[in-house]
């Protein structure tokens, strides 16, 4: 379960982004006061077109950065005062993840399970779990470098899954994929929620929403527009789109 | 978790080619190619200047007391031609110029006669002195002359030479052969060891901080219950480790170019290089330069945490080194000494001590003094680093 409550994030601005913005400002606020939450056995889906601070609530979500203000908590876990604690239980996931290309892919997972300390047994039976329903045991010896963009990515779902974690976080995670790549992603999303884990992920794609979405939350200029279940949010909406709708919460 | 990271980081640096070839490959080559260089090219101008004919050229006549006094010189000091201009002192001066002459040779007509009357000749020898070995060959057909000369003289006056000698001077040199080498080329050692510890830690610094938020995998890393001054650490251990083994490398190459490659053809100075290059002093050296190397790692991290992109980070760390070989230049300097003063100095202290180390006449004061003030200067670097890496605005993109 995910529980976020006022979430405020605010960055110092530099001298450069100052004369850029050409603003005397020093502080901006990228999320305000953002709350919501995510149950287990749900998919949450947090919509916003590019820089509505998406990217910053996940961030601080999966501790990778501190709020200004706000709580967030993690299968019952204060994210904010215990991290790592909160973060065993995180898997995290964004489209624009690298991988070490000069490992192979089998070296990458062995690294990561190593760093959750993830016990041999269960590393072994993970391993053979993820690498059938991935496919992936035609290149797991394979160097990052030499795979595709499909096999990379599949190496990436492996990573964030193979400590079994309760909680699963996807910045964007279908962009700039094929469409059988991504068709990837949303089979693993749909598997996460039939195990009864708490997903949240971003996007702007409107289709993936629908197909994949219990609840929604809109955001924009870092300010929650949207909040509710994605059957409300159909049976409200007065246009014929869902993106058309979505557009006009956006500017409303 | 810290070996954890460190394995892994350690693996990958060693699969990328660039940073192995500035961690082993060059430092291991400098010195063999150095000294293959130095010795070819100062064995070859001495060859060429032993075997080159000379020309000399004088104003008198072939059958002068000097002409024929230089015909007598045996071959073995060098082959050489007298070529006489008989009075015509112009065209030997054109020839001179036209380098078709090497040497000139200017004497008193009546020279004979003024030795006959036991009066001092005035002889004068003109030569280009940037040219290798023209001095030297004039002045060595001029003691031979002069020392047959004086013989028939004292011959002559009935004087005993031996009479002439009120003393007999011995001028001892107390150094040992070690200390003139640590005088001489003691500087040139550290210099080379720091110059390449820089050299090494320069590439894995970079790419384990601003590779990796180019290759957008810190997000990923940062996401994992690892504390982030672990994994600073262990990358730092990395950067670290990755500097002292260039510097090995270069040991090693100095080593094998000695021991095994025959490049070096004096036998007593490989005797007094493998009796500096014992175990004990290789121990000494990178304990001294661990804490230069921290420093190196503590300086080139922030750099590498703030820069967005390797070309970024490349531009400002490689300037680096000109600040760092500056200080290791000084030590290079005839007179420049190890005292609480430059023992204080970052960089030029660890030359100094190197230097003594070579010289065999360290200080153990000022050796430990070297060390604490390089240890202070890593810890604080290090901090910084650590200060550096947990910005989130530095990390992140």
């Amino acid at each position: 379960m995910i529980k976020v409550e006022k979430l405020t994030k605010e960055f110092t601005r530099s001298k450069a982004q100052k004369k850029e913005l050409n603003t005397n400002e020093n502080i901006t606020t990228a999320v305000e006061n953002v709350s919501f939450t995510c149950n287990p056995g749900e998919v949450f889906s947090l919509l916003g077109p590019n820089g509505a601070g998406k990217t910053t609530t996940l961030r601080m979500i999966s501790t990778i950065i501190q709020p200004t203000s706000g709580e967030v908590e993690i299968c019952g876990i204060d994210a904010i005062q215990f991290p790592r604690e909160a973060r065993m239980k995180i898997g995290f996931l964004t489209g624009s993840t690298g991988l070490y290309a000069r490992l192979n892919a089998n070296e990458i997972i062995d690294y990561f399970a190593s760093l959750y300390n993830v016990p041999k047994a269960l590393l072994k039976e993970r391993k053979a779990y993820l690498y059938d329903l991935l496919d992936m045991k035609g290149f797991a010896h394979k160097k990052i470098g030499k795979l595709s963009t499909g096999m990379k990515q599949k190496v990436s779902i492996c990573r964030t899954m193979i400590h079994d974690p309760e909680v699963l976080i996807f910045d964007e995670p279908t962009s700039g994929l094929d469409v059988i790549t991504a068709e990837s992603i949303i089979k693993l999303i749909r598997s996460c929620k039939e195990q009864g884990k708490t997903v949240i992920f971003s996007s702007h794609i409107m289709g993936e929403v629908d197909l994949l979405s219990d609840r929604l939350a809109i955001i924009h200029n870092g300010v929650l527009k949207h909040h509710g279940t994605m059957t409300d949010f159909r049976s409200e909406m007065k246009d014929k789109s869902l993106t058309q709708a979505f557009i006009n919460i956006v500017q409303s | 978790m810290i070996f954890k990271i460190f394995k892994k980081e350690l693996k990958e640096t060693l699969r990328d080619k660039r940073t192995m070839i500035m961690m082993v490959v060059i430092p291991m080559l400098v010195f063999p190619l150095l000294i293959n260089v130095v010795t070819s090219i100062s064995g070859s101008f001495e060859d060429s200047a032993e075997e080159k004919k000379i020309k000399i050229g004088i104003i008198g006549d072939t059958s002068d007391y000097l002409a024929q006094k230089l015909y007598d010189i045996p071959s073995s000091f060098g082959p050489k031609e007298v070529v006489a201009y008989a009075g015509d002192s112009s065209q030997m001066l054109n020839d001179y110029r036209n380098e078709k002459l090497d040497i000139l040779l200017f004497y008193e007509p009546n020279i004979q006669k003024k030795l006959d009357a036991n009066e001092k000749a005035i002889v004068k020898w003109t030569l280009d002195k940037t040219k290798i070995g023209n001095q030297g060959r004039a002045k060595s057909y001029m003691q031979i002359i002069e020392a047959e000369a004086r013989f028939l003289r004292y011959d002559a006056l009935g004087i005993d030479e031996e009479a002439l000698k009120p003393f007999e001077v011995i001028y001892e040199n107390s150094a040992s052969e070690q200390q003139m080498i640590g005088e001489l080329a003691g500087g040139f050692l550290p210099y080379i060891f720091i110059a390449f510890g820089f050299m090494g830690c320069m590439y894995p610094a970079i790419d384990l901080f601003t590779g990796e938020k180019e290759r957008g995998t810190i997000e990923t890393l940062l996401s994992t219950p690892v504390h982030r001054w672990k994994i600073l650490v262990g990358k730092m251990l990395v950067i670290i480790l990755s500097g002292l083994m260039a510097a090995f490398s270069a040991l090693l190459g100095l080593f094998l170019s000695i021991q095994y490659l025959d490049m070096v053809p004096d036998v007593k100075l490989i005797e007094v290089i493998s009796t500096i290059l014992t175990p004990t002093f290789i121990i000494k050296l990178f304990f001294l330069l661990l804490p230069l190397t921290i420093f190196f790692a503590g300086v080139m991290v922030p750099v590498s945490v703030y820069t967005k992109t390797f070309k970024e980070a490349q531009s400002i760390i490689a300037p680096m080194n000109i600040v760092v070989i500056l200080p290791a230049m000084v030590g290079l300097f005839p007179g420049i000494e190890l005292n609480i003063a430059t023992a204080c100095v970052p960089i030029l202290n660890i030359v100094l001590t190197t230097k003594s180390l070579i010289a065999g006449n360290v200080d153990y004061l000022l050796f430990a003094l070297s060390f604490a003030v390089m240890l202070i200067l890593a810890g604080v670097a290090v901090l910084f680093s650590f200060r550096q890496f947990g910005k989130e605005s530095n990390v992140l993109s």
